[in-house]
Parts: structure tokens; sequence; C-alpha cells
């Protein structure tokens, strides 16, 4: 059980690290920035590390379960975010990953699974083809969810007239909506290519391209959502509203990925039973 | 009754720009009023400050309750707004607080922007005006020639000014977290002032990339844009090029808003709403407030940049103690000489002096004139006496002057050519 106490490691790290960046927040340290990033380096060492010994343990199904789906996601989500902030600073956006990735590590570890039965038709080469793009978009998304609570934050503030200091530590609107478009644009076309390549892992398991699964259905409403959202965009639906609906695209993802494992698990369910 | 100075009117610390604009004296209405102001009663000098951050009647009366109710009745007079709504955000500065409001203004030390070294040269002017209208007289005079060697004082002995973190530099922080970078923006000066000129100066040194200039007088225009290296518009639509600009300065004298909310939004969609930052540097205001309503707009005026610059002010706190205390050295010294400026004190001092003269003469000659009768003693005495008080009658006349305004000046001039002044304040 290497994994799980590597999890534990990540999570008790990501509590630690969520602390540090509450504390930067509030004294405005760089020192506290420094320390935060690299406990936030340190987890996600410790949470990639227990998904590689998870899919050294189970090979395939180490990203069949709704625990590994959760885990997986909060781990890409910290990747993504240290990766950012080698570019720009944008402490503040980990101050808000952090805390997330912790609460979807905290859920993973409470579903943990020990060992599912993977049914073999499902071991195909499509699964990984359709599971990898759709968690990564999952985590891209995730991540503009952030990014854009921030926006509204920041345009707060400044509509406020920058009463108070906090506008000075978050970064400028102009940078938070373009990363926020080029991230949807990103996890849009990674969600894409999920969705297709579910489809052909559909035909491939079920026969059909498409049935109507909860999960295709909620799949196609995020989609249609998303695509909403992008398209808005190019006819200058920008800043506040673009981050609202970029919140409200997210929030429907969470909803759809919980019902999906949770209440009507279908045929795709948690284990991809 | 006490000769005292007073100041009545608002400033951006007891009054929102709204209640500023609607008081601020018109230029071209100015010297009008000052000489209205001389024609109150209970009020012998008086000045006029008007900026974008106080409008403040500066009143030398000997009954100041009088003249403080004169005085808001002078500023609600001929305005939108009403006595009571006035009264709210009124201060009323007497006695030594005046000295040292008016002090602290020349210094800077009153300023939104502590330091900032634009006001000295506006108190300067205003005092001029108040000079040549010939409602400022003695008192005043002095009053504001001292606030001016204080101001020197404070710049030269303390570090306020050169640690001065200006409106405009708010306003670079702020464009700098509205925009991602500044190298591909354009800014647009809409009318031409100091602040606003600063403003657009900072942001060229931060590396704004184009400048759009209009103003009312073209010529204007063709000259900021030329020290700018930007493009001069005509004033007339210039509303056509607002598309173009990511930052507004707006510093114009219209009297109404020149850029409206229905405006903006239609420039925002040619725009497809990239963001605008828009700051409105004038009193009265140059841009409808409601603009800030709409969406990727973001307006700030000068008092809200002043509130963002104001997180800065605590390190300045160590300067400002100093140069209170030379505000405070020199409110005494002014003080001294204020209270002198009273007739009974004067004519005392007056014959103190001629008669400490009268008498240190007669003893000298009296001892070389040993073989005098009494009664030839007598006659001199009677004599000297006699020229001492023909000489005295006229000056002594004219210091109990009823115009309280000509009595400052005679006061002021007898102390002056009888040698009473007071040794340290000259």
């Amino acid at each position: 059980m290497m994994s799980v106490l590597l999890l534990a490691v990540a999570l008790a790290l990501y509590l630690l690290t969520t602390a540090t960046f509450v504390a930067q927040a509030v004294t405005g340290h760089e020192a506290m920035r420094r320390a935060a990033q690299s406990l936030l380096a340190c987890a996600f060492v410790a949470h990639a590390a227990a998904l590689a010994a998870r899919a050294g343990l189970m090979g395939y199904e180490a990203i069949a379960t709704f625990h590994d789906e959760l885990s997986f996601i909060a781990c890409i989500m910290v990747g993504i975010y240290l990766l950012l902030s080698l570019r720009t600073n944008l402490t503040v956006v980990g101050a808000l990953v952090t805390p997330l990735a912790f609460l979807f590590s905290l859920s993973a570890y409470a579903f943990h699974t020990p060992t599912p039965e993977l049914a073999p038709r499902l071991q195909s080469i499509w699964l990984p083809a359709h599971v990898a793009p759709a968690f990564l978009g999952y985590a891209v998304f995730a991540v503009t969810f952030c990014l854009s609570l921030i926006y509204l934050l920041q345009e707060k503030q400044l509509k406020q007239k920058g009463k108070g200091d906090l506008f000075r530590r978050l970064p400028s609107l102009e940078t938070l909506d373009n990363l926020n478009y080029r991230f949807v644009s990103w996890g849009f076309a990674l969600f894409t290519v999920g969705i297709i390549t579910g489809s052909l892992l559909a035909k491939e398991t079920w026969g059909e391209l498409w049935s109507w699964e909860p999960v295709q259905v909620w799949s196609v409403i995020t989609w249609l959502l998303y695509a909403m959202l992008l398209h808005a965009r190019s006819v200058g639906w920008r800043g506040r509203k673009a981050a609202a609906l970029t919140i409200v695209g997210f929030v429907v993802l969470v909803v759809s990925f919980l019902s999906v494992n949770l209440v009507f698990p279908g045929k795709h369910g948690g284990t991809f039973g | 009754m006490e000769r005292e100075i007073l100041i009545v009117g608002v400033n951006h610390r007891t009054a929102p720009v709204e209640v500023r604009e609607q008081v601020a004296f018109n230029d071209g209405l100015l010297d009008g009023a000052l000489r209205q102001l001389r024609t109150l009663p209970a009020v012998e000098e008086g000045a006029i400050l008007s900026t974008c951050n106080r409008v403040e009647v500066i009143a030398a009366t000997i009954d100041g309750d009088t003249a403080v109710e004169v005085l808001t009745d002078f500023l609600a007079a001929g305005e939108q707004v009403s006595r009571e709504r006035l009264r709210e955000h009124l201060s009323v500065y007497r006695g030594r607080e005046a000295v040292r409001h008016l002090f602290r203004v020349a210094a800077s030390l009153d300023s939104m922007v502590v330091g900032e070294p634009q006001i000295l040269g506006q108190l300067k002017d205003f005092y001029t005006r108040a000079a040549t209208v010939g409602s400022a007289g003695t008192v005043l005079h002095r009053c504001f020639h001292k606030s001016f060697s204080v101001a020197k004082r404070v710049r030269t002995e303390t570090g306020v000014a050169s640690k001065a973190v200006s409106v405009s530099s708010a306003a670079v922080e702020l464009a700098c977290k509205i925009f991602d970078r500044l190298e591909d923006k354009t800014a647009m000066l809409i009318g031409a002032g100091t602040m606003s000129e600063l403003a657009a100066r900072h942001l060229v040194a931060h590396g704004i990339r184009g400048m759009i200039v209009t103003n009312r007088t073209f010529d204007r225009a063709v000259e900021l844009a030329r020290d700018f290296q930007g493009t001069p518009v005509p004033f007339e639509g210039f509303q056509r090029y607002l598309q173009m600009a990511d930052i507004v300065i707006g510093s114009t004298a219209a009297e109404e808003f020149i850029l409206s909310p229905k405006l903006v939004r239609d420039v925002l969609r040619e725009r497809k709403y990239r963001p605008m930052f828009l700051i409105d540097m004038s009193v009265p205001r140059n841009f409808d407030p409601g603009i800030n309503d709409l969406d990727n707009v973001y307006l700030y005026d000068i008092d809200d940049l002043g509130g963002v610059a104001e997180v800065n002010r605590d390190e300045r706190g160590r300067e400002a103690e100093k140069a209170d205390a030379i505000v405070e050295e020199e409110i005494d010294a002014f003080w001294k000489w204020l209270g002198s400026l009273d007739a009974v004190p004067t004519i005392v001092a007056l014959r103190d002096k001629v008669e400490g003269i009268r008498k240190a003469e007669l003893v000298k000659t009296l001892a070389s004139l040993r073989d005098l009768s009494a009664d030839e003693r007598n006659a001199l005495e009677a004599m000297t006496t006699a020229i001492v008080n023909k000489i005295l009658h006229a000056p002594i006349t004219h210091l109990k002057e009823h115009d309280r305004q000509r009595e400052a000046f005679y006061l002021a001039a007898a102390r002056q050519l009888f040698d009473i002044e007071e040794p340290e304040d000259r």
C-alpha cells in the first residue's frame, strides 16, 4: 500500500502548502512564497509517485476507479500550476489550486478502492487514449476555474477603486483573462479528443458509438457550454462575464463528474463496469 | 475683539469631490469673487484658494464668529449646493489652527499626495490674484509670505517632497493591474493640466506605446504631442479616437461631462470589449461616474487615485513629523507678530519708545546745563513733551483708524518705521 502512504504524504503537504499560501497572502513575505512553491513541488512529487506506484501495481486499472480519477486530476492540476508559475508570478493561483487539489485528493483518499476488477473488454488501446485527454481536460478546466475566481476578485478590487492593498498582490486582469482564454481553449481541445476517443472506446466495448449514456449526455452538455464560452469570447465576451461563465462551466463539469460516478453510474460508472 | 485669521472651506479630507466641484471658483469668476469678498461684513482681508483638492477662503477678521457665517454663505451663494449640505462638509480653521492649516497647505503637508510640488505654485498664483485685486492686506501678505518660506524650509530641511509618491504613480500602478503590459497600449490625453501631464509622463516612462493628445486649443495639443511624441487630434470629434485608447486621461475645464456611459458603451463595442482605464483628473469631473458600472471599464477620479496613493503614506510619516515641527516654530513667530498688530500695545510701545528717547536726551542736556533754575527745567520738560506729543498725534490717530484693514497696515508700518518690531520676527 505504498501508493496510499504516498498519497497521505501528498495530502499533508497540500495542507501545509495551503497554510503557507494563506500566510503569504496575509504577510506578503517573499520567503513565504518561495516556501509554498517548494512545498507544493514536494507534494507534487509525492503525489506523482503515488500514482506511479498504483499504476505499477495495476496497469490500466490505475486510472479506472473514481479514486484514481480524482487523484489523477488533482495531481495534473498541481503540475499545470507549477509549470505556469515557472513563467509568471501567479502565487495567488497556487493559493487556490492547492486547496482544490487537496480537496480532490482527500476525496480520492476517502473513496479509495483496493483493486478494481477491470472488465477484460476494456483492456483496449482506446482506454488510455480516452482517459488521458479527458482528465487532462478536467485538470485544465479546474485551473481555469481558479483563474476565473481570481479574475472576479481582482475585478471587484479595481471596481471598488483599490480600497485596501489586495489588488497589489493579484495579477493583472489582462494576464488572468488571457491565460484563462488560452487554458479554456486547451481544455476544450483535450475534452473534445476525450469525447471522440471515448466514443471509439464505446464502439469497441459496447458496440455502438453513441448510446445516450448519462456520461455521454453530461459530456455533451459540458462540451456545448464550453463551446458557447469560446464562441462568446471570439465575439467580445471577455472579462467578468467570461470568467463567470468559466466558473459555471466548471461547476457543471463537477456535477456531471460526480453524478456519473456516484448517482447514475450507467454502464460507464465508477469502474467502467 | 481680537484680530484673527480664519479659513473656511472644503478640502479633500472633509468633502467629497461632488461637493468640492460645486463650490469651486471658476478662473474667470475669481476676481469678481475676490472683490465681493472685500465688501463682506466682518471680513477685512480675504483670499481664495480653489484647486481640485480644496476650495478655501482665507480671511483676516476681528469678528471671527460673524466672519465664519458670512463666509459660509459666500461659499454656498449662487451654487447648486445647499447651505446644509455644505455645512456637513465644511471645515473651519480659526486662530493658530488657521495659520497652521495655511502653512501645511503651502508645504504640501495637507495635499492628497503629501509632498507633491504643484500646490505651492498654485498658492502663489492665488495669493497674487488676491494681492492684485486688493483683497489681501497687511495680515494676509505677511501670512502668505510666511507660508512660502515655511514651504521652502520644509522642502529643503525634510524629505517630504523627495519621497512624494504622486497620484500619477498610483495611476500607473493601477494601469499595470488592469493591463498585462503597457508596451502595446495607447493612452489618450484630453485637455491639459499639471496632474494629467504628469500622469502622461509617467505612462510614457513606463513604456506606453502611443499617445493621442487633444485640446480645445489645437496648438496646445500639438505642443503636448511633440512633448510626448504622440499624435495631436482636434478636440471636435475627439470621440472618434477613443476606441484606440486603452487609457484615457481627462482634465478639461468643461463644466459638464464630456464622456457619458452611453458613449463609452459604444466605444467598448467597437473595441470588442477590450478593457479601458479612464482617469478623471479634473474638478468638476469630466467623466460621468456612471461609466464605472460598465463591464471592462475602470474609472478613477482624483480622489480614488489619492486613496490608492494613501497606502504609501506611512513611509513618509516621520519626515512629515519633522515638517510639522517646522510649521509649529513658524506659527509661533507669526503669532507673536499678529498679536502685536493691535492698536493699544502698539501705541503704548510707540509712546514708550519715543518717551524713552525724549527722557534720555533730556537727561543728557540737563547734565551739561547745571545752573538752570527749577522753572527753566520744567519749561524744557514741558517743551520736549509737547514736541513728542505733537509729532505722535497724527500717527496715533491713524493707528486708531476705524477701517480695520487700514489699521493693520498702519500698525505694521508704525512698528517698522519706529523700529518696534518683534526682533525675532524680522
